[in-house]
């Protein structure tokens, strides 16, 4: 605390914009670490649903043929 | 009943994803500032990504053996959550980077041999849609991701055989330190991303199944 207030005016200026760098590099980080795992997961989704699609559609025309 | 049980673990990675966000509030690191938190994601992906190669690789040499294809499917699933993981390792590294470096990249042993790493596990992915005849993919793929496994040594120990400047390893011998409070965090970080490593390969192990059903009733309907 004491240490801060030995400080000038344009070092806290420049400590907070180390901090603010910091925060929003953070942020691109974490954003796309949760992007990547939403965006696959949405992929997984659907991928299943267009497979379960065709297995009904073949099923259906198996039926039709038999 | 499958589906409840993954629905549930999944659950609980995300839980422990959201509580390790909360813990991570409060550590500071004095050189790096915040950004030094995304270790806390950057790390254990690259391990969930690793031990999906050596998965890979495993279930490869059991499937060139056993010839059964329930290893090729356990195979192209950890390769293609693996391959998620490791693309997310790279970009989150990147961005760390270019704060506590002043660049996105840099070509040391660490980010390249990972980058080959993730070209090889991409290049097993492609290969596995260029080939039309199952027994013959499997067997190709198989030999490639064998291949592509001799990679994965050379990820882990490049920053213990070369000097790079990708950071020195902190939990493993290394230079690097990592205090004892922040070690419990880290430790659930692992777990939870290695559980949405697990349940993503159990439903992508799934779709294989439902791809060899597929094939069948291909076969069947060519036949009538």
């Amino acid at each position: 605390m004491y240490a801060l207030l030995l400080q000038s005016a344009e070092d806290v200026t420049r400590e907070i914009a180390r901090l603010q760098h910091g925060y929003e590099f953070l942020s691109y980080g974490l954003i796309v670490a949760w992007l990547i795992l939403v965006v696959y997961v949405l992929m997984m989704v659907g991928r299943e649903r267009k497979l379960k699609r065709e297995i009904a559609g073949l099923k259906a025309m198996l039926e039709e043929k038999r | 009943m499958r589906d409840k049980i993954l629905i549930l673990i999944g659950a609980v990675a995300f839980g422990l994803l959201f509580k390790d966000l909360i813990a991570m509030k409060g550590f500071t690191e004095s050189n790096q500032g915040v950004i030094f938190k995304i270790i806390f994601f950057h790390v254990p992906m690259a391990i969930t990504a690793l031990a999906c190669a050596l998965v890979a690789f495993l279930a490869s040499i059991a499937f060139l053996v056993t010839k059964n294809f329930k290893f090729d499917a356990t195979a192209v699933a950890v390769t293609e959550v693996g391959l998620a993981f490791l693309a997310g390792n790279l970009i989150t590294g990147s961005i760390w980077g270019r704060v506590a470096w002043g660049i996105w990249w840099t070509w040391d042993a660490r980010l390249t041999s990972a980058l080959v790493c993730w070209l090889l596990y991409a290049g097993y992915l492609m290969l596995r849609r260029a080939i039309e005849e199952p027994t013959q993919r499997a067997t190709f793929a198989a030999v490639f991701s064998i291949f592509a496994f001799i990679d994965v040594p050379i990820v882990i120990f490049s920053i213990k055989w070369w000097r790079t400047q990708h950071p020195a390893p902190v939990f493993w011998g290394g230079t690097g330190s990592f205090p004892a409070e922040w070690y419990p965090t880290f430790g659930w970080q692992m777990l939870a991303i290695l559980l949405l490593g697990v349940v993503l390969t159990c439903v992508r192990l799934r779709q294989e199944e439902f791809q060899r059903e597929i094939d069948s009733l291909r076969r069947m309907a060519h036949a009538l």
